[in-house]
Formats: C-alpha cells, structure tokens, sequence
C-alpha cells in the first residue's frame, strides 16, 4: 500500500521533470526534489540559472500551467502536490 | 471585412449581398444568423446572413466545392447552418510530416502519459502557422477540467515547446471530442443572443470572465454590427467583455 503510494508520487515528480526538460535549453540541469508530508507532496523544482524563465514565463505563466497539469495529475489519488520552484 | 444583409430568402440576401458589394458569390463566405422559424404562426420569415469577405481574396482550400454546393440548390434547408464549419465534422487523422510535428505530438503524448492517463494524440489539420491536435482518451473530461482550464494549460504547453523547438511561429491548438468547437459555436450563439438584447434593451450586458481567445472570438464576432460595441473590462487574463449598444436611439427593426 505505502509503495504504491510513493509510486504514485513518483509519477507526479516524473511529470515535472518531463515537462521541464522539454521547455529548457539545458536539460541536464533539471532536478526535481520531492518532499513527501501526510497530506500532500511538495516538489522542488531547480533549473539551470538561464533557465529559470523557461519554467516559470511571463507573468507566471508556464508555472501556472504546470502546476495546473500536476493538480490534473493529482486528481487521481486526491493527494495535494505543491509545486516549487527554485531560483 | 464582415456585413450583414437580409432577405426573405437565403438566396434573396445573398443576391442583395452580391449586388451590394459588387462582388462574385465565389468571393466571399455566407453564415446564416437568422433563418426563418418555420410553420410559425408569422411566415414573415426574413433570412440574416452574415457575409464573411476574403481580403486577400485567397482561397481556401475546401471552400471551392462548398459553394459550388451552393450554386446547385440555392434553397437550402433553412436550419442555421455555418458554412465553413467543416472543422467540427470528424476528419482522418494526419500524420506528422515534419520533424517539429512529430516532436510536438510525442511532447503532448509525453503529458498525457506522465500525468498517468492514456490518450492517443494526432494531427487534425494544419493551415499556415496553425496546428489542430486532437486527443483521443477515455480521460477526456480530465483533460479538459473545469471551463477547458486543463486543456488550456496543456495547449499552453505545447506552444511554449513548439515556440523553442521552431522559431516560426507555429501556433498550437489543442482539442479534445471537439471541445473547443463545441464551445466556440456556444460562445458566438452567446454573443449573438447578447447583441440582440442590448439591441432591444438599448443598454449593454457585461459577460462572464473569459481568457483572451474567447474574448477576441465575442469581439470579432461582432465587430461587423455597427450598432453594436464590444469592450474589454477588468484585470489579468481572464477579462469580462461588455456588449454595448450605440445604435440610434430608434430600435432598428428588420430592414
């Protein structure tokens, strides 16, 4: 029971990642960091320093959509994901 | 270039249509506003058409053989039809051609999957600097979530990948089960019904928030009636638009 809910979770921070590597220039500097608490997950976001307006746009408005997808996502298993991103 | 012309019949208009703006039938686009409610008890019945003008007169494709449909019944059935209204029928899938194509449906196919739902994506049309997606999923209502909110965000996506994986400018549209048809017709018969009452209220209604696309589709929808005025009002992306009128003070009856 507990593995499949972290394997849910998983999924959440795979999307994440996924999305965000599309939308950079450098890939490899995409790293998600998940903080799992009882209620909901929090996943940190850390993009290369140029990068950082790639993942948040104008006005917020690619973080917004992300976070958008990610609570689509979530809706599944009810969990709360909160998305952070660092800079 | 948009104007309105009536006639008893659908062709009566048209001809006046013709007349009017000294052009062929084959130069311009004929939508029906109003057609005449039939077995009502007045038969007055006028038939509004709404003439769409091709400023650069270029054709486009799959418009030729629809009026030439036309041409051969000119009394078509009186059910408002829209002409051009193709994109709602169910066309074959495309395959991607390009590179860019390809890579703009595996991303959206790589969001659909990593979100943990299934859905099968492909390419419904594609015009100059636009790209119609569709996906086919069993999720769908997720997809779309509350007023399009999840499609819009998904759509966003997939701009800003195409907007750095080709610089051309490749607009994306992203529908699912004609959702975006669906509420675009819903939103142009709104905006229609709103001009009518302010026409008759000689006030004005203001609408419920909308994102920028459905505004521009209210305002260009009717931007052709001279007595009516559209407006923006509010902050952020989700304005309200106003429809005002500011036609005479007489209330315009028919003709």
């Amino acid at each position: 029971m507990l593995d499949e809910k972290s394997e849910e979770r998983t999924v959440e921070k795979d999307l994440v990642e996924f999305i965000a590597k599309s939308l950079v220039d450098d890939p490899s500097g995409v790293q998600v960091n998940m903080i799992e608490g009882e209620k909901s997950t929090i996943l940190e976001l850390k993009v290369s320093q140029d990068d950082v307006g790639k993942v948040i746009g104008k006005h917020g408005r690619i973080a917004k959509a992300v976070r958008t997808i990610l609570s689509a996502s979530a809706t599944k298993t009810g969990k709360r994901v909160v998305l952070e991103i660092l800079d | 270039m948009i104007q309105e012309f009536e006639g008893k019949t659908e062709k009566e208009a048209i001809d006046k249509a013709v007349k009017e703006l000294s052009l062929d039938q084959e130069e311009f686009d004929v939508e029906i506003v109003e057609a005449p409610k039939k077995g009502g008890l007045f038969r007055k019945g006028m038939v509004k058409i709404r003439v769409h003008v091709n400023e650069e007169s270029a054709e486009p494709e799959g418009r030729q053989e629809e009026d030439d449909d036309e041409e051969e019944e000119p009394a078509r059935p009186s059910r408002p039809a829209r002409r051009g209204g193709a994109r709602r029928a169910a066309r074959e899938p495309l395959s991607p051609e390009s590179d860019v194509e390809k890579e703009i449906v595996a991303f959206i196919e790589g969001v659909i999957a990593k979100m943990g739902y299934s859905g099968k994506v492909a390419i419904q049309s594609r015009s100059e600097g636009k790209l119609a997606i569709g996906i086919d999923s069993e999720h769908s209502s997720i997809l779309i979530g509350k007023k399009g909110k999840n499609l819009d965000a998904l759509q966003l996506l997939a701009n800003v990948y195409a907007g750095k994986i080709d610089r051309g400018r490749l607009r994306i549209v992203v529908d699912t089960e004609g959702y975006r048809s669906r509420r675009e017709d819903s939103l142009v018969r709104l905006a229609r019904q709103m001009a009518e009452q302010v026409r008759r209220n000689r006030g004005s209604r203001l609408l419920e928030p909308m994102n920028p696309f459905e505004r521009r589709l209210i305002h260009t929808t009717l931007n052709g009636l001279e007595d009516i005025d559209t407006k923006s009002e509010g902050e952020g992306l989700y304005k309200q638009v106003r429809v005002i009128y500011r036609g005479p003070s007489a209330p315009k009856q028919g003709y």
